[in-house]
């Protein structure tokens, strides 16, 4: 039941829980009672008809009390469970700390329960549980633990509205696996700042127990301490919490339905406007630091992907600059393997004089190819002209197939051969070398994926291409056939 | 086959590609100027080697950065327009760091490289060292087809 109960309270509480809560609180108290009574009645305990004389009590009175022994109800049990061995407040807190801590564990995993449900569910484990804790608890241990009692009042009433905005005190991501500490933390900073206000509820609820005037200002003293250090914002709603319960506990139950109002329904109600406030700057300040804590795992990673060693800079310039130079440098290594001449060389700087090199031969190489070219153009090339603009891009690759088998038709034999040479050397061969026979003279050129162009007039070096990556693609049959050096096929012809 | 070549040719600069471009624009020209006059030899040498550029420009495909800014000055030069979408940068990256501060010695070697890799300007260091690499094994390969060209077309 606590852990029900807690991680209800634990879940992050939207706008529509607080409304869920309020409803109930305020409105329509009897719905809250009605949720109590078998739990109560499956608790058949002594304790019960104290429990039942407080409600008969509160009900006779407000409905507004009974909201509020509804919300001090449970506290006992809490602070018998927590404190039960002796409590002394800052005792208690500890305890309380610990334990939401754990149960902020179980509450991550339910996280995404509907809210309409924890709402109810609220309610029920609230009333229900203490009567088996009061059954252990002595009055004395309940006195003892009578801050706790107003501490965990001052949380349910609050964390409606105010659990969310605890958190964000808190500085840790509501959505993160650090729920747990959020949690924790959320409780922490919430109660106190209700705590104020619950207390004296509670002595109108168990009044011939304690003399109110003790517990209210010795704890909210405390609590404001505990809260300075848990957040700032919080310091700021103490005075104002502080202040509100003292005058008149006659009227702190209806102040407390005030409470309930203003407080969770923040955005809604009028009145309380420097609560609205705080608690709307609070929201905006968990906005930001959600944004930052959203922010913060990827720079995070970043750290680990850049991983500086020991003695290295780890500001952010001198990462990226690292991160740079090492991108440069696996690129340099690319380039390493494409210059030849390269490896022996060490040193960036040198190297990269050698590709400078390297780029600066070959771009010469074309130009001196480019002007061999041009001398050669004039007397060669015609015949290419035609030929090529014409056929280029029209023939299919089957045609190109049929006209390879009229060739192998035409010479049959040899030219089977050397296809068959070509597939055994190169078996990802884009150009199935056509031709080899001489007497045929066509040029031939397979465009495996482009268009193909096959055929040329007469007297016309044949031309296969791009039959391997080393290979000279063209070979110059009819007239170049000496030059061409470095042919396979050409070999095999010869 | 043809899926065998795709796989080939995934990488590796396409020769074909480049042959078929650059036979093109030789055999355009051929055509544009039939007269073999001797006394533009310098001017013919420069547009045959535009012609091999841009081709191989076009064999290596609109991604490459080098390639773009070979088609966008061959447009340049020749007034056509060459279709390409265009990347918003144009500051280029050498003037910028000219400007700059300090250059340590590889940077400088950088620099002489952004010279020497069409579009280099433009390019962070090492955008620009993945681009020189695919623009050599590119210029290699336009050197092996030209060269074969050259051997299969001079006389004996």
């Amino acid at each position: 039941m606590e852990n029900e109960l807690f991680m209800n309270a634990a879940l992050p509480p939207p706008p529509e829980m607080a409304a869920h809560f309020e409803t109930p609180s305020s409105s329509s108290a009897m719905l809250n009672w009605a949720l109590r009574d078998p739990n109560l009645a499956l608790n058949s305990s002594p304790q019960d008809c104290f429990l039942w004389e407080k409600s008969t009590e509160q009900q006779q009175s407000i409905f507004d009390s009974a909201l509020s022994s509804l919300v001090s109800s449970p506290t006992p049990s809490n602070s018998n469970f927590s404190g039960g061995c002796g409590a002394g407040d800052g005792f208690l807190i500890r305890e309380l700390i610990g334990k939401l801590g754990n149960i902020g564990n179980s509450s991550g995993e339910i996280y995404g329960t509907p809210v309409s449900r924890s709402a109810s569910c609220y309610a029920t484990p609230m009333s229900s549980p203490p009567p088996p804790m009061m059954n252990r608890a002595t009055p004395l241990t309940e006195f003892s633990g009578d801050p706790g009692f107003a501490e965990r009042a001052a949380k349910f009433s609050c964390f409606g509205s105010r659990s969310f905005n605890g958190r964000t005190n808190s500085g840790l991501p509501v959505n993160n696996g650090n729920i747990i500490n959020a949690g924790k933390l959320t409780r922490v900073s919430s109660t106190p700042s209700l705590n104020a206000l619950a207390s004296p509820e509670f002595a109108s609820a168990s009044r011939p127990m304690i003399p109110a005037g003790e517990s209210t200002p010795k704890l909210p003293g405390e609590f404001s301490r505990k809260r300075k250090t848990v957040s700032k914002a919080k310091s700021k709603e103490n005075p104002i919490s502080t202040a509100s319960p003292t005058p008149s506990f006659s009227k702190t139950a209806e102040r407390k339905e005030d409470w309930d109002g203003k407080g969770i329904k923040s955005s809604e109600e009028k009145g309380g406007k420097r609560r609205r406030e705080e608690e709307e700057d609070e929201e905006e300040g968990k906005g930001n630091k959600s944004n930052n804590n959203t922010k913060q795992p990827e720079p995070f990673k970043d750290y680990i992907h850049v991983r500086a060693r020991r003695g290295q800079a780890t500001d952010s310039h001198s990462l990226a600059e690292r991160v740079r130079r090492e991108k440069i440098g696996e690129r340099m290594k690319l380039l390493q393997d494409l210059v030849p001449g390269c490896n022996k060389v060490t040193g960036k700087a040198l190297m990269l004089d050698e590709i400078i090199n390297y780029v600066q031969s070959l771009q010469r190489q074309v130009e001196f190819l480019s002007m061999k070219l041009s001398s050669v153009n004039d007397t060669r090339l015609d015949f290419n002209v035609d030929a090529l603009v014409s056929k280029d891009v029209m023939i299919p690759s089957s045609s190109n197939r049929l006209h390879e088998e009229r060739l192998q038709s035409e010479s049959s034999n040899h030219h089977q051969q050397l296809n068959n040479y070509n597939s055994q050397l190169h078996p990802n061969m884009m150009l199935q070398s056509s031709m080899n026979s001489l007497e045929t003279s066509t040029l031939a050129r397979n465009f495996t994926h482009l268009p193909t162009l096959t055929q040329f007039t007469d007297s016309i070096p044949q031309y296969q291409m791009f039959s391997e990556e080393d290979l000279q693609s063209i070979v110059g049959m009819g007239v170049a056939h000496n030059t061409s050096n470095e042919s396979q096929h050409m070999k095999i012809e010869l | 086959m043809a899926s065998q070549d795709k796989s080939i040719n995934t990488d590796v600069p396409e020769k074909d590609v480049f042959a078929l471009h650059f036979l093109q624009s030789l055999s355009n020209l051929k055509t544009q100027n039939p007269s073999n006059s001797p006394d533009k030899t310098n001017d013919r040498v420069k547009k045959i080697k535009m012609a091999a550029y841009v081709s191989m420009a076009r064999a290596a495909g609109g991604r490459r950065l080098w390639s773009r800014a070979l088609l966008r000055r061959a447009a340049s030069e020749n007034n056509k327009i060459v279709r390409f979408p265009r990347r918003k940068r144009r500051v280029t990256w050498l003037s910028r760091r000219r400007c700059n501060r300090r250059a340590p010695v590889e940077e400088k070697a950088a620099d002489r490289l952004r010279d020497l890799v069409p579009g280099g300007g433009e390019m962070e260091t090492s955008k620009l060292m993945k681009e020189t690499a695919h623009y050599i094994k590119c210029l290699s390969m336009q050197v092996k087809v030209m060269q074969c060209l050259v051997d299969g077309l001079s006389p004996k």
